[in-house]
């Protein structure tokens, strides 16, 4: 191991003061789990690495309109957490007990995909992101966050401190497709919101995980549900939709073309839910 | 390389350590300190026989530095086991044939320790929910979860009808 410091700051002002100073020579990690098993295996070698765990980061606080949720939040306090849709189901969807517990709200937004479970969430829930330095802060929306494959708007400077999310409005579902039932990586994930003007759709929200670079919406799929009455035939375009814009990759858990058809199956199981 | 002191308590114990920046749980429990009940298995998270609880949760010591537990309380399995005889999760799993090759074991008892903390009567679903982060390439899991359940109930764990009955088998043959 080649990690000459490891830092623990208190605050989050001594964190962003590290981050000034280091830039992108310092590795941020909060629960360790994406970064300690590159660190062991060799695979990666940072100099400095910045631990969150003290930094004062671990909060859920209600205001007026949202939530804010802190970055170095554990999983498991989301889980816990009965003020806001899907993100219970979303965060327990994660590991195991003790990954959830380690494991973090802010860290979740840097697991490669199929991972990010509970970012498919937050999408649906129409998050949003709050990016620190030194300096100054910056409110992002969740999904202008990501930018390609872990790759993001976040400047080397700057640290993600908490995600907000508003008040939601309308019904929701969650769905994930994994090998197994529990503890198991995602095929294909999805996360709906659907606001309603009677009977119609007045917004829609379709969200994917685990079929593309990173957790998206599926913008198309969504513009075809609005204004119907999210009927059988409203939800199969859609689901044709999301199953045609997503970018599913090959990997161990399962190939491009399953998760492309499966994204259909689930997208329609999803909303049918709602509809339901 | 800036070695830190850490200090943390160890199953009840004042211990301190010499770490270097990012020495994991695992390393110092079992290389530092001899505490070997902790097992090495995947090294990524992935596997959960390495579980040990810091302040009663359940934590993954291959994933967590050192410096993390400054002023915490951490127990092992070495921790529950009385000086004479058996945690009753020990006897349990014993008697319920919850364990073979026994390398998982050690993480299987400290979450259903940490789980009968939280909750001293789970359902089957409780304690399989717990358990899914831990894994187990022999007993096929049954075992695991019957040694649990039998512990919540809170029967005489030292009596158990499951080696009763097996033990009857043998005889009558």
């Amino acid at each position: 191991m080649t990690t000459k410091a490891y830092n623990l700051p208190e605050s989050l002002d001594e964190a962003l003061g590290m981050l000034a100073q280091y830039g992108s020579n310092l590795l941020v990690m909060a629960g360790g789990t994406l970064a300690m098993p590159l660190i062991t295996k060799g695979v990666s070698q940072p100099e400095r690495v910045m631990g969150l765990r003290r930094a004062g980061l671990s909060y859920v606080r209600e205001t007026g309109g949202s939530v804010a949720i802190g970055a170095a939040t554990p999983l498991t306090q989301v889980v816990n957490y009965k003020g806001l849709p899907l993100l219970p189901q979303a965060a327990h969807n994660i590991g195991g007990w003790a990954i959830r517990n380690m494991g973090t709200v802010g860290g979740n937004l840097f697991a490669p995909p199929p991972a990010g479970d509970l970012v498919v969430a937050l999408l649906a829930l129409d998050a949003s992101v709050k990016l620190a330095n030194a300096r100054r802060q910056r409110v992002v929306p969740l999904a202008g966050f990501f930018s390609g494959f872990m790759a993001n708007v976040l400047e080397p400077d700057e640290l993600v401190v908490e995600v907000q999310v508003p008040r939601p409005q309308g019904d929701t579902a969650l769905l994930k497709l994994g090998r197994l039932h529990t503890d198991t990586p995602t095929v294909v994930g999805v996360a709906t919101r659907i606001v309603w003007e009677g009977r119609k759709v007045k917004e829609a929200r379709v969200a994917l995980n685990g079929v593309g670079p990173y957790p998206m919406r599926a913008r198309k799929a969504e513009a075809m549900l609005v204004g119907t009455a999210l009927d059988e035939a409203a939800i199969a375009a859609a689901a044709a939709a999301a199953a045609g814009e997503c970018e599913p990759f090959s990997d161990p858990i399962a190939s491009e073309w399953y998760r492309r058809k499966m994204t259909g199956v689930i997208v329609s199981r999803a909303l049918a839910q709602v509809a339901a | 390389m800036a070695s830190k002191i850490v200090t943390f308590v160890l199953n009840g114990r004042e211990t301190e350590v010499m770490v270097k920046p990012l020495t994991t749980m695992q390393v110092v429990l079992r290389d530092k300190l001899g505490y070997n009940a902790t097992k090495v298995g995947c090294k990524e998270g992935a596997c959960g026989t390495c579980t040990i609880l810091v302040d009663g949760e359940p934590m993954l010591s291959c994933l967590l530095p050192a410096e993390d537990v400054e002023g915490r309380q951490v127990t092992t399995l070495e921790g529950l086991t009385p000086v004479d005889g058996l945690h009753p999760l020990q006897q349990a799993f014993f008697d319920n044939y919850a364990t073979q090759c026994g390398y998982c074991t050690p993480g299987m008892i400290m979450v259903a320790k940490a789980l009968l903390d939280h909750n001293p009567s789970p359902t089957r679903e409780e304690i399989v929910d717990a358990l899914s982060g831990n894994l187990c390439r022999c007993t096929g899991y049954e075992p695991i979860i019957r040694a649990v359940e039998v512990v919540a109930e809170g029967q005489d764990s030292r009596r158990p009808a499951m080696a009763e009955r097996r033990r009857d088998k043998e005889i009558v043959r």
